[in-house]
């Protein structure tokens, strides 16, 4: 009776879910293009830098020597008449610009973009130097190896894998703070709560498949976001799919604890609006979703690892990227496990149908 | 148990220093049709939903189906079917699957295809709530409020803000219910709305009930049950020869007279002699039967819509 009960308030819950355009875009196709688009600009590895060379066509052993350093490199050459070069660097779209043939040359960095512009210059720098020591006959000087690693040292993922799992606790936290906090909200304003209390319908029930139907989505979010991760960047879950389950429901729960707690603060869902953004912003900014904090100051870092969204991306992160289990992330677990129990209570505590 | 739906007495509820009920005695017989009239705040609402269970009293007794909601609440929810002034449900949820979710709360529900077709809903069944008229969404409140077959029905203001046909397709069905046998508490503060519908009504002003009865005997109880009202082209004359010629109060509104009648026949005789007498510029003349208006007028001083 009351499984049926739960299961027909579960299933209406996730229809209405599936109809509310804002929720499909924020939970999929945000988080979605979130991951191709970032994941794509810091990738870097796929391919490497542009080049253009401002270039007379003379026949030169240097110039040869140059071109074959800087392919080695990974460097895309494209090679134009100084008329043509002149008009690519006027549309400023250009990082730097090679110009000059036969051993002179000059690079002409855009100030605009010297990020790019001193990437290139490194790699042309080095192409420039082997380029001179193979024309004088020279054999080829020793370099330092480089090997790929994640910080804990079992995959060697683009930047996509650091950002998958951040994404997937993003989508956990705007889920507590705006799908859950402005439903209850509006529940609540607008007198639906105070329909369903004349109802035998047991309250526990109804909330139960709310947050139910919630974590049934960000399930399926977080199954998309692996899913086009690997098909696109060849990015795979190092861990157990339990682990991360586990963590997604843990988070989940805590977060619309957080979300039914904030609600009972607001009236309407203006005021209540602002409320959640006061703490969204900061929540996503210092806890690392998109970077790593490293080179924030010790003290924020400390800060940010004592908020509930802090120790969930490092424990997603550690188990998706290092195949962590969930028993190495028991100093993470236990805080998001106390901000579960103080938050579920406290939201408990407060809670009015009326 | 036995013959009554509702039983309550001395109900009090305040909010803050807000009396919104001081002291409501209210005993509503099974299969009857009771109004709960006043003006907005009269703590009408606030009844309600002490009598829905929603609010407890601050003090005084309730007994619903002759059960307590201390002990039988969840008895008592099986039984009845509440209708909100404005239920807001999700708007992404179709009338049929509203029906169907409201059914699955109860042990047993009536079949969603007999309530489409009771509410004249069956061409929107398959619309999103946002699609609907608001006749055709108090329709649907309405039949969320019959799901459960209950015996007793709570109707708070169903017509509020409806066009006239709404409002009379929402009075068949309120008129059905009680050809089923069905026990209905409806709040209004449309005066036609009690006379057409109820069997008995109790007047309500400021968290207290006034007068209670029939609408005949209501009306009856005024001292003063027609009323005469002399209308003017223009601006209504200065009023005050007038009333002395007639003998009587004199209301002067912005266009017209209006003057309580004691008693027909005599009165209206001297009212012509002296709109003829002082050559008052009379345009139309009504006569008309007091309505529960005016009985709400004369308890409290005050007109309903204020």
């Amino acid at each position: 009776m009351y499984l049926r009960m739960f299961l027909n308030q579960l299933w209406m819950s996730l229809k209405i879910i599936s109809r509310v355009p804002s929720a499909v875009i924020w939970l999929f196709a945000f988080p979605a293009v979130m991951l191709l688009g970032l994941g794509a600009v810091f990738s870097g590895a796929a391919e490497g830098p542009k080049l253009v060379w401002s270039h007379t066509a003379t026949d030169s052993k240097a110039d040869d020597f140059l071109a074959e350093a800087l392919r080695e490199r990974g460097v895309r050459v494209e090679i134009l008449s100084p008329a043509d070069a002149e008009a690519r660097w006027q549309q400023g779209k250009l990082a730097s610009m090679l110009e000059g043939d036969d051993g002179h040359y000059v690079l002409r960095a855009n100030s605009y973009l010297m990020m790019q512009a001193l990437q290139t210059e490194a790699l042309v720098q080095q192409a420039y130097l082997t380029a001179q020591a193979r024309a004088q006959g020279a054999s080829d000087l020793a370099r330092v190896p480089v090997t790929k690693s994640s910080p804990g040292g079992h995959h060697d993922g683009p930047y996509a894998a650091f950002l998958l799992p951040g994404l997937i606790g993003l989508n956990v936290l705007m889920m507590g703070l705006f799908a859950t906090g402005v439903t209850d909200v509006t529940m609540r304003d607008k007198g639906g709560y105070k329909r369903l209390a004349t109802t035998p319908l047991p309250r526990g029930i109804y909330i139960g498949a709310q947050i139910s139907g919630r974590l049934c989505t960000l399930v399926a979010s977080a199954a998309m976001l692996m899913l086009v991760g690997g098909l696109v960047f060849g990015i795979r879950n190092q861990g157990s799919y339990g682990a991360m389950l586990a963590l997604i429901l843990l988070g989940g729960l805590c977060f619309s604890s957080l979300g039914y707690l904030l609600g009972s603060f607001a009236r309407t869902v203006e005021s209540y609006s602002g409320l959640a953004n006061l703490l969204f912003l900061p929540l996503m900014l210092l806890s690392g979703v998109y970077f790593s904090l490293d080179a924030a100051p010790v003290w924020l870092q400390k800060g940010a690892e004592l908020l509930p969204l802090a120790p969930l991306l490092k424990a997603l992160r550690a188990v998706f990227n290092d195949g962590a289990t969930l028993l190495s992330q028991g100093p993470q677990l236990a805080v998001i496990a106390g901000w579960l129990v103080v938050l579920f209570g406290l939201a408990v505590k407060r809670f009015r149908w009326v | 148990m036995g013959e009554w739906a509702i039983e309550a007495r001395g109900l009090e509820k305040s909010f803050g220093t807000v009396h919104a009920v001081r002291g409501l005695d209210l005993s509503v017989a099974k299969g009857e049709v009771f109004g709960l009239l006043g003006p907005n705040g009269a703590g009408k609402t606030t009844s309600l939903e002490m009598l829905e269970g929603l609010i407890r009293p601050d003090k005084g007794e309730i007994r619903i189906l002759g059960l307590d909601w201390k002990t039988d609440g969840h008895e008592i929810r099986g039984r009845v079917g509440v209708q909100f002034q404005s239920t807001q449900l999700d708007d992404r949820v179709k009338v049929r699957e509203a029906l169907a979710i409201f059914g699955s709360y109860y042990k047993k529900s009536r079949p969603v295809a007999d309530l489409l077709k009771l509410l004249q809903l069956e061409e929107k069944a398959d619309s999103f709530q946002s699609k609907l008229s608001g006749g055709q969404r108090q329709r649907l409140a309405l039949g969320l409020a019959l799901v459960n077959d209950p015996e007793l029905v709570f109707l708070d203001e169903p017509t509020t803000g409806l066009d006239p046909q709404a409002r009379q397709s929402l009075w068949d069905l309120v008129r059905g219910l009680k050809r089923e046998g069905r026990t209905v508490l409806i709040t209004t503060h449309y005066m036609d709305e009690a006379e057409a519908l109820c069997d008995r009504v109790g007047i309500m002003d400021q968290g207290r009930i006034l007068q209670l009865g029939t609408p005949r005997e209501l009306i009856a109880s005024l001292s003063q049950p027609s009323y005469a009202e002399i209308e003017f082209q223009g601006a209504a004359p200065e009023a005050g020869p007038f009333a002395a010629c007639l003998g009587l109060p004199v209301e002067a509104k912005s266009s017209h007279w209006a003057v309580s009648l004691v008693d027909p026949r005599e009165d209206l005789q001297k009212l012509l002699a002296c709109v003829a007498s002082l050559d008052i510029p009379m345009q139309q003349l009504h006569v008309r039967r007091a309505t529960l208006e005016d009985v709400f007028l004369q308890r409290t001083g005050r007109s309903l819509r204020d």
